[in-house]
């Protein structure tokens, strides 16, 4: 066996490591350590799988979700389809609330707001915190993410509307009983 | 020129980016002029924003794991 150092990585295998950093946050905000170690592990196990000049992050995430699920004896569970226009309906009515005090969310600015933007997310449940990820965080797009989670693109937008309202909702009762925002006057929470 | 109902139903589609680009234009257009939609767009601006910074301040993947990874993958 040649020495490590003298090893020139394949393409794939260049990609694999390009990708840790998006790997690792996104099984960060799914589960825990081994999933990291295990999405790695299968995919080099299934390199073949892998069509090379695709996106390789979204094939890892892919994965990395396979694995979590797996774990957590979650495949398989599907939350029902919501109405993504219903959803942006609503999130006209949480800013609604917001005219008097902060309508142009000078609030999600406050340095205070970024611990809690972690908690928001960690206590989404699972089915709005991947899409949450995927898109928000590791800029994946609607049909990226509705391939990776296995789901319908209109159950991604809905998912999607719902969690950012979810989380706008979280971070702003945050800001209230911090103090960084004047107490909505409907007692919206 | 697209009502403000529209665009309110489009809003988090175009600042996903995931509209057709003549759709683009037009929100973009209405945005420039509307006084009742632009707050809005600003609101889930500036809330997109904070996901932004957000992922910046996330802590990298541990070195041992790369390392761990990178032995795995050359070896």
């Amino acid at each position: 066996m040649k020495p490590v150092a003298e090893v020139s990585p394949t393409a794939f295998e260049q990609e694999l490591l390009g990708a840790v950093s998006a790997v690792h946050r996104f099984a960060l905000h799914l589960a825990r350590d081994p999933v990291r170690e295990k999405t790695y592990l299968r995919a080099l196990a299934h390199r073949e799988q892998y069509e090379s000049g695709t996106d390789c992050r979204a094939w890892l995430f892919t994965i990395c979700r396979n694995v979590f699920l797996k774990g957590e004896a979650r495949a398989g569970r599907e939350v029902a389809t919501e109405d993504a226009t219903l959803e942006a309906v609503a999130a006209a009515g949480l800013h609604a609330g917001l005219q008097g005090t902060d309508p142009l969310g000078a609030v999600f600015e406050q340095p205070e707001l970024a611990e809690a933007v972690e908690r928001a997310l960690t206590k989404l449940p699972e089915e709005y915190r991947s899409v949450v990820v995927m898109v928000d965080l590791e800029d994946q797009s609607y049909a990226a993410t509705a391939q990776v989670l296995g789901v319908a693109l209109g159950t991604v937008r809905s998912r999607l509307f719902r969690a950012r309202r979810l989380l706008q909702e979280d971070l702003l009762a945050f800001a209230e009983d911090a103090g960084l925002l004047e107490r909505r006057k409907d007692g919206a929470r | 020129m697209i009502s403000c109902r529209e665009v309110i139903e489009q809003l988090w589609d175009y600042l996903d980016g995931e509209l057709a680009p003549e759709r683009m234009e037009e929100i973009a257009a209405h945005l420039a002029e509307c006084a009742r939609c632009y707050p809005q767009y600003r609101f889930e601006f500036s809330f997109l924003e904070a996901f932004a910074r957000h992922r910046e301040k996330l802590p990298g993947p541990p070195q041992a794991l790369v390392e761990r990874l990178r032995l795995l993958i050359v070896t």
